[in-house]
């Protein structure tokens, strides 16, 4: 006999709403692993909640940087984010890549892995940067079969994060948040929320970022990333070499109160600060989440604020150690 | 007009973001114009502007990064060429390099493996120095590739001991197993010790441009970290043959023609000393073996 109407109807009910953070543990703050803090890293092996690793910088080296990485897997929790996937781009899928992202994955086990819901090129060329999407129901149904694929290829749920953007296209019909939405529900993947990008970019186009913060599906936001930005007073670029500032401390509160507490992640790329002041920083964002929880030392005043000579998304690059 | 083709909508946006002159020349040359007809002037049908930025101030954005990064991030992989050159001349060879040799993968660490041959295509016929800049480049990139490419930390470590353990009656015979992370290279230019002194003078003092001499190089790798060992030409010879797999016997022949003329080298003793420091560097061989496996087993 066949299920009853009932239990099929609850099954819908069930299977279309996600679990909150698609199941996924709350890792609570984390840090990008950069090469300059390798050294503190395994010396002191601070107490940090977890690290989210470039997938590009680790899964070609045979040299310290897979060295290192293999020794803090062994300590910290893992996540990997990287930025050449270029989902949102009209040339194949470079399966390549794919193969070396999921074996990586099977070799350092991190608790998911993500990219930016963008296009990094065409026509066989790489610019490195993270370029915006056209939003149109064209280009969505374009990016969820490719996200069908890429989930297929590596037998997991995927997660994708909103970039910052500078430039908005007159054949656009959707909006940011609900070609998120969308792709998100309609591909099954999960979100990764950058609230300092959704700030960024709502400066740039004129939105409300509220507005953004309230339409995404909440659940399937896995992790949350924060970032200091530049403001070039007509426009925002996103740096990634500031401290994070209030306006976006409140939109991660809005955040936060949605989605509840979610792996948050502190980005910081270009002059980056010694790492007992990041992790002073990395504090100051758990406190915003669990007030009640250690008394919190605020970083450093004299955290440099040098010149930034506003290059979006900054790069990664492994530094090279030579005798 | 395609405003809403998404292919259309990229291609022409990277023709006209990757356009060396600037969002403006990008837009109005034929590559950008075949895909979306809007030229610089109509540049708002197809990008919109903000209440501050015009659609070619925001493109230009994109554009201004672009070059910006890929120069910065080549600048990483060629530091001491970089501070040789200064940074105008150097960033300048590399905005040349970058329209000939746009990345084409996913990694960053192959941006500059066409370098060194973009050097020599546009070598300047009567131009000595340029070929030390060719040496200079090809060092780094070595040394670039050698930091994060296979090694033999993981593995265990040849002892010179093992060779003295063989019958001296087959030496000639064993072939070596240079480390996947040994280069040897020969250059016009005292390269080598170039990048020494830079390294170790202060960013404020410029260093001169050396005078030809050749000089012969091995990098290789040990505990991570990427080391240079200056060679004499019979050294060179001999781990340039074994590296090729070459017998012993046949690789100390060569090694032999090349130290004829040297007589600061008296090979009957040099010979030992350099196969145990090679051994004890453990950045030199991986194993040993002799023309058939069952010998040493
Ligand atoms: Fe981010």
């Amino acid at each position: 006999m066949g299920r009853s109407r009932s239990t099929v109807n609850f099954l819908r009910i069930v299977m279309s709403t996600p679990l909150p953070r698609l199941g996924h543990p709350d890792l609570v703050f984390g840090l990008g692993l950069r090469t300059v803090h390798y050294t503190h890293i395994l010396e002191e092996e601070p107490d940090i909640d977890w690290f989210e690793i470039i997938s590009e910088n680790y899964m070609d080296s045979q040299g310290r940087p897979r060295h290192v990485l293999n020794r803090i897997a062994e300590r910290y929790p893992l996540v990997m984010h990287g930025v050449s996937l270029s989902i949102g781009s009209t040339d194949p899928l470079d399966h390549t890549y794919l193969k070396k992202l999921k074996k990586l994955a099977a070799e350092i086990k991190p608790h998911w892995v993500s990219d930016h819901l963008c296009w990094t090129g065409v026509a066989g060329k790489n610019t490195h940067d993270l370029l915006p999407m056209l939003l149109t129901e064209h280009s969505l149904n374009h990016v969820i079969e490719r996200i069908r694929i890429v989930q297929d290829v590596l037998e997991r749920r995927f997660v994708f994060e909103n970039p910052s953007s500078y430039v908005g296209f007159t054949g656009s019909t959707l909006t940011e948040w609900e070609f998120l939405t969308r792709m998100a529900v309609e591909a099954d993947c999960g979100l990764l929320l950058d609230v300092n990008n959704v700030y960024v970019s709502s400066r740039n186009h004129e939105f409300d970022p509220e507005e953004f913060i309230d339409a995404i599906p909440a659940n399937r936001v896995v992790q949350i990333h924060l970032a200091g930005h530049t403001d070039c007073d007509t426009h925002l670029i996103d740096t990634h070499d500031h401290p994070v500032i209030d306006q976006v401390w409140d939109l991660y509160r809005k955040a936060v109160a949605r989605c509840g507490p979610v792996s948050t992640l502190l980005e910081w790329d270009a002059n980056i600060p010694p790492f007992p002041d990041l992790h002073a920083e990395v504090l100051k964002a758990k406190h915003q989440l669990r007030p009640e929880s250690e008394r919190v030392k605020e970083p450093g005043e004299d955290l440099a604020k040098t010149d930034s000579s506003s290059v979006p998304h900054p790069l990664h690059h492994n530094k090279v150690e030579v005798q | 007009m395609k405003h809403n083709d998404l292919d259309r909508v990229q291609r022409w946006m990277h023709a006209v973001i990757t356009h060396p002159d600037g969002i403006v020349a990008g837009a109005d040359a034929d590559k950008a114009r075949e895909l979306l007809d809007a030229g610089a002037g109509n540049l708002e049908s197809i990008v919109t502007r903000s209440t501050h930025l015009t659609a070619a101030e925001r493109l230009a954005i994109y554009g201004n990064a672009y070059y910006s990064r890929l120069i910065d991030c080549t600048g990483e992989v060629f530091p001491v060429l970089k501070r040789t050159l200064g940074e105008e001349v150097f960033n300048g060879f590399v905005f040349g390099y970058l329209q000939n040799y746009p990345s084409t993968s996913y990694t960053l660490h192959h941006l500059g493996r066409n370098f060194v041959g973009y050097l020599s295509e546009t070598r300047p016929e009567d131009a000595q120095w340029s070929d030390f800049l060719i040496d200079l480049a090809r060092l780094e990139w070595e040394i670039y590739d050698v930091f994060d490419g296979p090694g033999l930390e993981e593995k265990e470590s040849f002892e010179f001991e093992s060779l003295l353990e063989i019958d001296p009656a087959r030496w000639l015979n064993l072939r070596f197993k240079t480390a996947p992370c040994l280069r040897l290279l020969t250059t016009k230019y005292p390269v080598n010790n170039h990048y020494t002194l830079v390294r170790g003078t202060d960013e404020a003092i410029e260093i001169p441009f050396p005078g030809p001499e050749p000089e012969n190089i091995a990098i290789s790798r040990r505990d991570y970290v990427v080391r240079r060992y200056h060679l004499s030409l019979p050294q060179y010879v001999l781990l340039t043959e074994l590296q090729k797999g070459e017998p012993l016997g046949i690789a100390l022949e060569s090694c032999a023609d090349a130290a004829q003329n040297d007589p600061s080298i008296n090979l009957e003793h040099d010979l030992t000393n350099w196969f145990s420091y090679w051994s004890s560097e453990q950045s030199f061989f991986e194993n040993i073996s002799g023309e058939s496996e069952s010998q040493f087993s």
